[in-house]
């Protein structure tokens, strides 16, 4: 299982979706772009603690963050 | 009245374990507990291991290889250090929405390490002293 894990005021909401399985893979691309539409960022983890954005869908990462976008304080 | 007798190896252990239960799903209960559990998964194990010893952890600009220490706190707790580890120029910078201090101190560390350059347009300065970095206690 793959989880998509979205910031937000109680820590976050996870969504996990069967990559193997097309709907489902379907149903992450859609809140990938709904999320990245609206202004989050979306990051994976690639190796020992390395982070990286990503801008389109990837259907292989084990686990995307997704966080608003960043204002000055 | 009463005695105190040494507690077995198995059971000290059986409590010890009780307790970081406890300890856990307290923490899984609230939308801080959450937030920080998840920054310790996504930090490095260097950074992991400062962030539990000192209250703070360091990242590595993406652009410009400056080092910045992330305290904790969800604004005024980012600062620019330099080769000695002294406290630079302060960037105040957050997510929108009001997230717990975890993912703020994640998504600070993320920004700076994919994208500073975006960090630095949007931050605001300010010169940091150790009114903004006091630390009670390690949360790590």
């Amino acid at each position: 299982m793959a989880i998509q894990i979205v910031m937000d005021r109680t820590g976050d909401s996870r969504h996990s979706f069967n990559p193997h399985d097309v709907q489902e893979l379907a149903k992450a691309e859609r809140r990938f772009h709904e999320l990245t539409n609206a202004g989050f960022t979306a990051a994976v983890r690639t190796g020992h603690g390395e982070i990286s954005q990503i801008r389109s869908f990837d259907p292989a990462a084990e686990e995307t963050l997704f966080f608003p976008r960043l204002v000055g304080g | 009245m009463f005695s105190f007798r040494p507690l077995s190896p198995g059971a000290r252990s059986r409590i010890k374990a009780a307790r970081a239960l406890f300890i856990r799903h307290g923490a899984e209960s609230t939308p801080e507990g959450r937030s920080l559990l998840l920054l310790r998964k996504w930090l490095s194990p260097a950074q992991r291991e400062q962030f539990a010893r000192r209250g703070y952890f360091e990242v590595v600009g993406s652009e410009s290889g400056k080092r910045y220490r992330i305290h904790v706190g969800a604004s005024v707790n980012v600062c620019e250090i330099d080769e000695r580890g002294r406290p630079r120029e302060g960037l105040c910078f957050m997510p929108i929405g009001a997230l717990p201090i975890g993912d703020v101190m994640l998504a600070q560390k993320i920004s700076l390490e994919t994208c500073e350059g975006k960090v630095r347009a949007v931050a605001r300065r300010f010169t940091p002293n150790g009114f903004y970095f006091r630390q009670a206690r390690p949360l790590g």
